[in-house]
């Protein structure tokens, strides 16, 4: 959860004015490092904090609450503490957790949420229940595994409202009502339809705005005070946007290189999307856990002005929309992905997709041979590579994706010959 | 005290179990078979089998396959069969196994795989990967998947869960019948029919409870080997007469043992309990074990088929009682659950220290137990051997660095006698 590991110097991207280039630094600054970002956040005088590790943790509810919430994604590198309490089959990224979860002080949140996904990371929140700091808030979300069928809505409301009433522990914090769940709901889709224009402008310019910007970013928005992310994410897409109508044509040898789809889970720190363009790719579209998937909710469920007030029906409409939005593969059943994946692949152009397999994830792997099959059948060629400690080994990764490139840029211009 | 030099005792009605087995995979193929038909599934170790048996729909499983090609030291070729498809090596083994087996029609039943399933049963309480897996076979298979959705229930069953898990037995009656195209029973004799198969699953988890019981006199009358190998009708032929029946014998047997004072163990010095499924290709380990007067008197794996007790389903609403019982399964309660239950049954058997197979197949299981070695150490002022293997894949087992931590255990254990 520091920035050991996170490359220096500001991230790729053609911004034309200075308030843009100043959101798009605080949002990144605090995606790279949440800790920091914290610990200012604190001295300056704000509220309570509320760490979360898995993106089913609807933060609506941690904003109703009156608190911040922050989604802790790791600390990247070699493990430390979580060693001795997790086999080294755990995935790198539930370790990463536990890791960062353990060399907190104490005094960056209140407490820390987890949500029923994989078999890792319920291992990860039990392990931090035993270890956690004395008088921090810990809440299991336990979510249902399947996303229909009986009873699967009112057990998801069900645990949102226990998620709803638990978080009346947390000092500072304030009863969650139909009212502020309302609101919150309106400022997480406003920082949602933010970054859905930034990925607009990431898959029609990447060389404008690189896919590793953009998850930068959109790590950004899971950390900054969110009020201050909409309005940064509102700032830099419009500003983006006047610099593509400004530029309608790709620069120098920009719109030659191949563009991809990245698939995977949660990545710990840009580094392998870098990597991914180093090696010559734009990154056009993603299907990741901070990226596509993280907005690529059902449409109808969002939060309605005219909406009734109540928490009931409040908290069945964020039900509605969790159990909506593109499933990750902890859940059950897998087809809407396929298809996500599939159809973004279509709709964004892409000439291949790399699969970002975090080493030891069990619910990616089973899904890999199925989702290449399909990809393959479709027309697009894939690439698997495995991430490990947030890192790709650097040379093997780098040769295969370089030749991964040349495939598709020969293919691209076989293409055009033809 | 009779002492014979063999390492290990089998057990008289182990040759009966060799039937029981060949008679359930004969069974199953026989249920393909135009003449002999009865719809087949594919469930997983916790599933509320009893629902299957009372509609007439024979279970197979694909975990207990797993273990038998295991013991057989025949899943490896099985296991690359899927990773050469893409699964990675770093999957289930079990799953692994059964999915290369499956893909590539080739198995350890008379040189075929798992009859083809007409519908699916999978059940979360054990792990998330057998979600993952069932979907690939119902992808494989294109047959229709039943996911028992049971959320974690970490210190118990909340009332919104149990309402859940009910709900969906409800569904599974349902999709059972659509799945085999039959016509829904009578409500009443449904519910009998159940309650005889449940009443058929108590009785053996009484008895298999009464196995553990048995061994808690020194000597121990069985040691983990015959509790590996006896698991197979608990888990495949729960609610039938036959696994009632067999553990009757085991249950004499045992009682026999005891009462001439004969140990499985041939000069039992230490008692130890095992943590975690066992290592099918590798019983030389806890023969091993044995040799050095090291007995197994007690294991979490074979102790989590005692936890079935169906009084309540007797006599109470049924799909409650299972609603329950298979929200609390060993894998899918909290690690402090987890811990007394450790702690209770190292207290009953009177265990001098704990072996913890940390199974690399399987994280729902292993992940969890660096915390409660230490609890066993710290709480209990026990030792405990942590051994890096998995159930099926040889491939992942060092021999040379086991035995030498062994024999450092084993001398602790002496130390403290
Ligand atoms: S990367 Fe995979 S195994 Fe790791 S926490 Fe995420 S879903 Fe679980
Ligand atoms: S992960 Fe563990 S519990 Fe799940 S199927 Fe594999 S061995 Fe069984």
């Amino acid at each position: 959860m520091n920035g050991a590991s996170v490359a220096a110097g500001p991230p790729p991207c053609r911004t034309a004015g200075e308030a843009a280039r100043a959101a798009l630094e605080r949002l990144v600054r605090a995606g790279a490092d949440p800790v920091s970002y914290l610990r200012g956040r604190r001295a300056a005088g704000a509220g309570p904090a509320v760490g979360y590790v898995c993106g089913y943790v609807p933060e609506e509810v941690i904003l109703a609450a009156g608190l911040h919430p922050v989604r802790l994604g790791g600390r990247p590198g070699p493990v430390g503490p979580a060693d001795s309490r997790l086999q080294s089959f755990a995935c790198s990224f539930a370790r990463a957790c536990l890791d960062g979860l353990l060399t907190l002080t104490g005094s960056e949140v209140a407490g820390v949420v987890f949500a029923y996904t994989c078999d890792s990371l319920r291992a990860v929140a039990e392990s931090w229940r035993i270890h956690a700091p004395r008088g921090t808030f810990f809440h299991f979300l336990n979510l249902p595994a399947r996303l229909k069928g009986r009873g699967v809505e009112d057990y998801t409301r069900a645990a949102l409202s226990r998620f709803a009433v638990s978080l009346q522990a947390v000092e500072g914090g304030r009863p969650v009502t139909g009212e502020s769940l309302e609101a919150a709901a309106r400022l997480t889709a406003a920082v949602r339809a933010g970054l859905g224009r930034l990925a607009a402008v990431r898959s029609a310019r990447p060389d404008i705005l690189p896919g590793s910007t953009f998850i930068a970013i959109a790590r950004g928005a899971t950390v900054l005070d969110r009020g201050e992310a909409a309005r940064d994410l509102d700032t830099l897409a419009a500003d983006l946007e006047a610099v593509v109508e400004a530029n309608p044509l790709p620069g120098d040898g920009a719109g030659s290189r191949p563009r991809v789809l990245v698939t995977g889970g949660f990545l710990e720190t840009e580094g392998p999307l870098r990597l991914i363009e180093e090696a010559g790719l734009d990154i056009a579209a993603d299907d990741l856990c901070l990226g596509g998937r993280a907005l690529a909710f059902g449409a109808g469920t969002e939060a309605r002005p005219d909406a009734e007030s109540g928490l009931g029906p409040a908290l069945a409409r964020l039900a509605a929309l969790y159990l909506g939005r593109v499933p990750c593969p902890t859940k059950h059943p897998p087809e809407r992905r396929f298809a996500f994946v599939c159809d973004e692949a279509a709709r964004h152009d892409v000439d291949g997709v790399v699969f970002l397999l975090q080493k030891f994830c069990d619910p990616h792997a089973f899904d890999y041979p199925e989702l290449r099959h399909r990809l393959g059948s479709a027309g697009h060629p894939s690439l698997l590579l495995e991430v490990e400690q947030g890192a790709l080994s650097r040379g093997q990764a780098l040769t295969r994706l370089e030749a991964f490139a040349e495939g598709l840029r020969e293919a691209m211009e076989g293409g055009r010959a033809g | 005290m009779k002492t014979a030099t063999m390492p290990d005792r089998r057990l008289k009605v182990d040759s009966e179990l060799k039937r029981l087995i060949l008679r359930h995979y004969l069974g199953a193929f026989r249920a393909k078979r135009p003449l002999t038909r009865r719809p087949v599934a594919w469930v997983t170790s916790g599933a509320p089998v009893e629902i299957l048996l009372a509609l007439g729909i024979l279970p197979v499983y694909p975990e207990n396959y797993g273990a038998l090609c295991g013991s057989r030291k025949a899943a490896v070729p099985y296991c690359e069969e899927a990773e050469k498809a893409g699964y990675s090596l770093d999957l289930c083994a079990y799953a692994r196994n059964s999915i290369g087996s499956m893909l590539s029609g080739r198995g350890e039943l008379g040189g075929r795989p798992l009859p083809a399933p007409d519908l699916l049963l999978t059940t979360k309480n054990i792990c998330g990967v057998v979600v993952k897996w069932w979907e690939v076979v119902a992808r494989h298979y294109g047959c229709p998947l039943f996911v028992l959705d049971t959320p974690f229930a970490a210190d118990g069953v909340t009332p919104e869960q149990k309402e859940y898990v009910r709900g969906q037995l409800e569904d599974l009656v349902d999709f059972c019948l659509r799945a085999t195209r039959r016509r829904r029973p009578p409500r009443e004799a449904f519910e009998r029919r159940l309650r005889e198969v449940l009443d058929l699953s108590g009785q053996a988890t009484a008895l298999w409870q009464e196995l553990q019981v048995l061994r808690r006199n020194s000597p121990t009358p069985a040691s983990a080997l015959d509790m590996f190998t006896n698991l197979f009708p608990i888990v495949t032929l729960r609610g039938t007469q036959a696994c009632v029946d067999y553990y009757r014998k085991v249950r004499d047997e045992l009682s026999e043992r005891v009462r001439r004072g004969e140990g499985a163990v041939p000069g039992e010095r230490f008692r130890l309990v095992w943590d975690n499924i066992a290592i099918w290709y590798n019983f030389d380990l806890v023969r091993y074990l044995h040799r050095r007067g090291a007995a197994f008197v007690g294991e979490t794996y074979t102790d989590a088929w005692g936890l079935y007790d169906f009084k309540e389903a007797r006599v109470g609403d049924p799909l409650d009682a299972m609603a329950e019982l298979y929200s609390l399964v060993l894998l899918n309660v909290g690690l402090e659950v987890r811990k007394e239950r450790l702690f209770r049954m190292v207290r009953l058997q009177r265990a001098d220290g704990v072996v913890f197979h940390s199974c690399r197949s399987c994280k729902t299981y292993s992940l969890g137990q660096y915390e409660l070695a230490r609890a066993v150490r710290d709480e209990l002022g026990l030792p405990t051997l942590i051994i890096e293997a998995d159930m099926v894949d040889s491939r992942a087992f060092a021999s040379g660095p086991t035995v030498t931590r062994i024999d450092a255990f084993l001398e602790l254990l002496s130390g403290g006698l």
